[in-house]
C-alpha cells in the first residue's frame, strides 16, 4: 500500500508550491485533513476544511485541522467574496452533484481555486472501459464500481472546455504522467493520469 | 483564595471508570451580586462538585455547565447506594472521554436554580421569606457571572476548557466571549445563538401550566408545597421536546401497562407505557425542582440572543480566543442542526477557529447525553490534541 501514499504525496506538494504561505486556505472535501496539516506544516496557512462525513471530521478535529462537517454548497454560500486566499478542490470534483456551481462559488469566495483531479482520458483509464469494459481502477482509487460512491468521470479535455465555457482564467496547469509524478508534456488528455489547475475569475 | 478540595477519593471508586463517591461543595460569597438587571442580593451560594486533580499551572481545568433541568451532580455517587451517578458519567471519569486522569472537572450549579445554588426558592436575608417572584430578573450572563467568581475563589488561572449542552451549551459560548484569554477551548453541544420562536413557544406553555397552577400563588408557597401538577405538566411536555418520535417509538411504541393489556379499557387512566413514563419523569422532577426556578431559567433561555445583543453573531464572537468545536444532533429538533451550524459558520466568518461535527441519531435534543464511542472519540480528540497558536484573521 506505498504506492497511493506516494501518489497523494506528489498531489500535495504541487498545491503546496501554489500555496501562499500564511494565507487563508479552504479544502472542500478535506477527508481526514491530510492535505490541510501538510499545509500547516509547511506554509502555516489557517485552513478550514469541508467534509460530509463525521469519522472523517472527528479526524481533522483530533489532529488540529478546522473542519466543518456538511455541504459545501451551503457552506460556501455562507462567505463574502474573497473570504479565502485559495479554495482547494482535490479529488473532489469528479464527486460533485452540481460542479459548475461549486467551482463558481470557490472562485467568489476565494481569490484563486485549485483544482486537482484524475483524468479519464489517460489511455490506460480508456483502455479500461474500451477493451476491459470495466470501471477505472488504481492506486488510488480502489474499489469496485458496487463499492464506489457516485462519480462523473471527467478529463482534462472535459475540464478545460469547462474553463473556456465558464470564461476561467486558467493561470496554472500541470499535468503528471500515469505515475503521478513525471510531467507529461505532450498529449495530455491521453498521457495524462493525472491534472492539477489554478484558477482564477 | 480558598485550599482547593478535590472531593473524590481514587480509592472511593465504586466501579470501573467512575470517579467514586463525590461531596458536593459550597462556595459561598458574603459579597453583593449584580445581574445583568442591575438588581443585586447580598450574597450567594454555588454548589459544585470536583472531579480529578488541579494541576500546580492550575491550568488544567474543565468547566461543565449543566442544561435547563440539570444540575452539578455530573458524575460519580453521593453515597454507594445512590440508585443513578451523575447526569454525565457516561463521558467524565478516569479514562473516560473527558478524563480526570488529565483534567480537573468542575460541575457547576446555576445561580437562579434549585440544587444549591442561590435562587428563587432561597431565603431572602431581607425578608427571612424565600426570594420567590422577588427574584432579580435572570440571564444566562448571570450564570457564567456567578460561574467565573467560583473559578476565582477557586483560583483557577484558565479553562482548559468548557463545556456544555443546550442551555449549558449557551453558557459555554458566552464564556468565551466575556473571558476570552481564560477559556482556551469551548465545545458546545446541542444548543443555539438564539432561543427561536419554537422554543420560546414550548418554554411558554410550561410557565403558563405553573401559573395557572392556584398553589402557585404568585410564586409564593412553602417549600413543600407549590404548584405540583403546574410543574409536573410543563415537565412531562418539556420532556416530549427533548425526545424524538423514532425514539419514544422504539422504546414504548404503542405498548399498554400489564393491567389493561388484555383489553381496551375506555377510560383515561394510564394505559400506555409512553404515558406512565411521563408521569415517573414528573413525578421525579416534582421532588427536586422548584417551579419559580423553572419559570426563572426557562426565561433566561428565552432571553438568549447572541446576535441581538452584540450587533450581530458575528460582532458576538469577535473577541474569541478559544478552540471552538459545536457538536449537532440530527434529529434534535428543539435545538436543531442549523442552529448550531450558525454557530460555527459565524465563528468562522469573524476569523476564528472552530469545528463542526454532526451525529447522526434518532434520540432526539438528549442525544448529546448519548453513549456513543464516536461522540466520546471526537470530544476526546478534541480536549486532548496539543493546543494551536491563537492566529485570528476577522473580516
Amino acid at each position: 500500500m506505498k504506492q497511493p501514499v506516494e501518489k497523494r504525496t506528489v498531489d500535495m506538494q504541487i498545491i503546496g508550491e501554489w500555496v501562499e504561505p500564511g494565507t487563508r486556505v479552504l479544502d472542500l472535501g478535506c477527508g481526514r485533513g491530510a492535505l490541510l496539516t501538510y499545509l500547516q506544516q509547511t506554509k502555516q496557512v489557517t485552513g478550514i476544511g469541508v467534509d460530509m462525513d463525521f469519522a472523517k471530521i472527528s479526524a481533522c478535529v483530533q489532529r488540529g485541522v478546522t473542519a466543518y462537517q456538511g455541504d459545501m454548497h451551503e457552506f460556501t454560500r455562507e462567505f463574502p467574496d474573497g473570504h479565502f486566499d485559495r479554495v482547494i478542490c482535490s479529488h473532489t470534483v469528479h464527486e460533485l452533484s452540481d460542479p459548475t456551481d461549486v467551482i463558481l462559488e470557490a472562485l467568489r469566495i476565494g481569490k484563486s481555486v485549485t483544482v486537482g483531479f484524475m483524468n479519464h482520458g489517460y489511455w490506460k483509464n480508456r483502455f479500461d472501459s474500451l477493451l476491459r469494459g470495466r470501471k477505472t481502477r488504481n492506486a488510488v482509487y480502489t474499489t469496485e464500481w458496487f463499492e464506489s460512491r457516485p462519480a462523473n468521470p471527467l478529463t482534462i479535455a472535459d475540464f478545460e472546455h469547462f474553463c473556456q465555457v465558464k470564461k476561467i482564467s486558467i493561470t496554472r496547469r500541470v499535468h503528471l504522467m500515469g505515475d503521478w509524478q513525471k510531467p507529461c508534456l505532450l498529449f495530455p488528455n491521453l498521457f495524462a493520469g493525472y491534472a492539477l489547475y489554478e484558477l482564477s475569475r | 483564595m480558598s485550599e482547593v478540595k478535590t472531593s473524590p477519593n481514587p480509592s472511593d471508586a465504586v466501579d470501573n471508570g467512575s470517579v467514586g463517591i463525590v461531596v458536593p461543595q459550597d462556595f459561598t460569597s458574603d459579597q453583593p451580586f449584580t445581574f445583568k438587571s442591575g438588581q443585586t442580593i447580598p450574597g450567594f451560594n454555588i454548589r459544585y462538585e470536583t472531579y480529578g486533580e488541579l494541576n500546580e499551572a492550575r491550568d488544567n481545568v474543565i468547566l461543565i455547565c449543566h442544561a435547563l433541568s440539570g444540575n452539578h451532580h455530573c458524575a460519580g455517587r453521593h453515597s454507594p447506594d445512590e440508585r443513578k451517578p451523575g447526569w454525565w458519567d457516561n463521558i467524565i471519569g478516569p479514562g473516560k472521554a473527558i478524563d480526570t486522569n488529565k483534567f480537573f472537572v468542575i460541575g457547576t450549579n446555576c445561580i437562579g436554580g434549585c440544587s444549591g445554588s442561590t435562587g428563587p426558592s432561597s431565603i431572602d436575608p431581607t425578608t427571612d421569606r424565600p426570594y420567590g417572584k422577588n427574584f432579580p430578573s435572570l440571564t444566562i450572563h448571570d450564570m457564567v457571572q456567578a460561574q467565573k467568581l467560583l473559578m476565582d475563589h477557586l483560583g483557577v488561572q484558565a479553562l482548559h476548557a468548557v463545556i456544555g449542552g443546550s442551555m449549558g451549551g449557551m453558557q459555554a459560548t458566552l464564556w468565551a466571549i466575556l473571558y476570552p484569554s481564560f477559556v482556551r477551548r469551548l465545545l458546545a453541544m446541542a444548543t443555539t445563538a438564539r432561543e427561536g420562536a419554537q422554543a420560546i413557544a414550548f418554554n411558554e406553555v410550561g410557565r403558563q401550566a405553573i401559573m395557572q397552577d392556584p398553589d402557585w400563588n404568585q410564586g409564593d408557597y412553602p417549600e413543600e408545597g407549590g404548584p405540583r401538577v403546574g410543574l409536573s405538566i410543563a415537565r412531562m411536555m418539556a420532556h416530549i421536546t427533548y425526545l424524538s418520535d423514532a425514539s419514544m417509538d422504539r422504546k414504548f411504541g404503542r405498548r399498554k401497562r400489564a393491567a389493561v393489556a388484555n383489553g381496551d379499557v375506555l377510560n383515561f387512566d394510564i394505559q400506555f407505557e409512553v404515558e406512565s413514563y411521563l408521569q415517573y419523569q414528573a413525578q421525579s422532577f416534582i421532588n427536586r425542582f422548584d417551579a419559580n426556578s423553572y419559570l426563572y431559567i426557562t426565561r433566561a433561555l428565552d432571553q438568549f440572543d447572541l446576535g441581538h445583543a452584540y450587533g450581530s453573531l458575528e460582532a458576538a464572537f469577535a473577541p474569541v480566543q478559544a478552540e471552538t468545536l459545536v457538536v449537532g444532533f440530527t434529529s434534535d429538533w428543539l435545538f436543531p442542526p442549523e442552529q448550531n451550524r450558525d454557530i460555527t459558520i459565524a465563528l468562522l466568518r469573524a476569523g476564528k477557529r472552530a469545528c463542526y461535527a454532526e451525529l447522526a441519531t434518532d434520540l432526539g435534543h438528549d442525544s448529546f447525553l448519548l453513549e456513543s464511542e464516536e461522540l466520546y472519540s471526537l470530544v476526546r480528540g478534541f480536549l486532548e490534541r496539543p493546543a494551536e497558536a491563537v492566529v485570528d484573521f476577522s473580516i
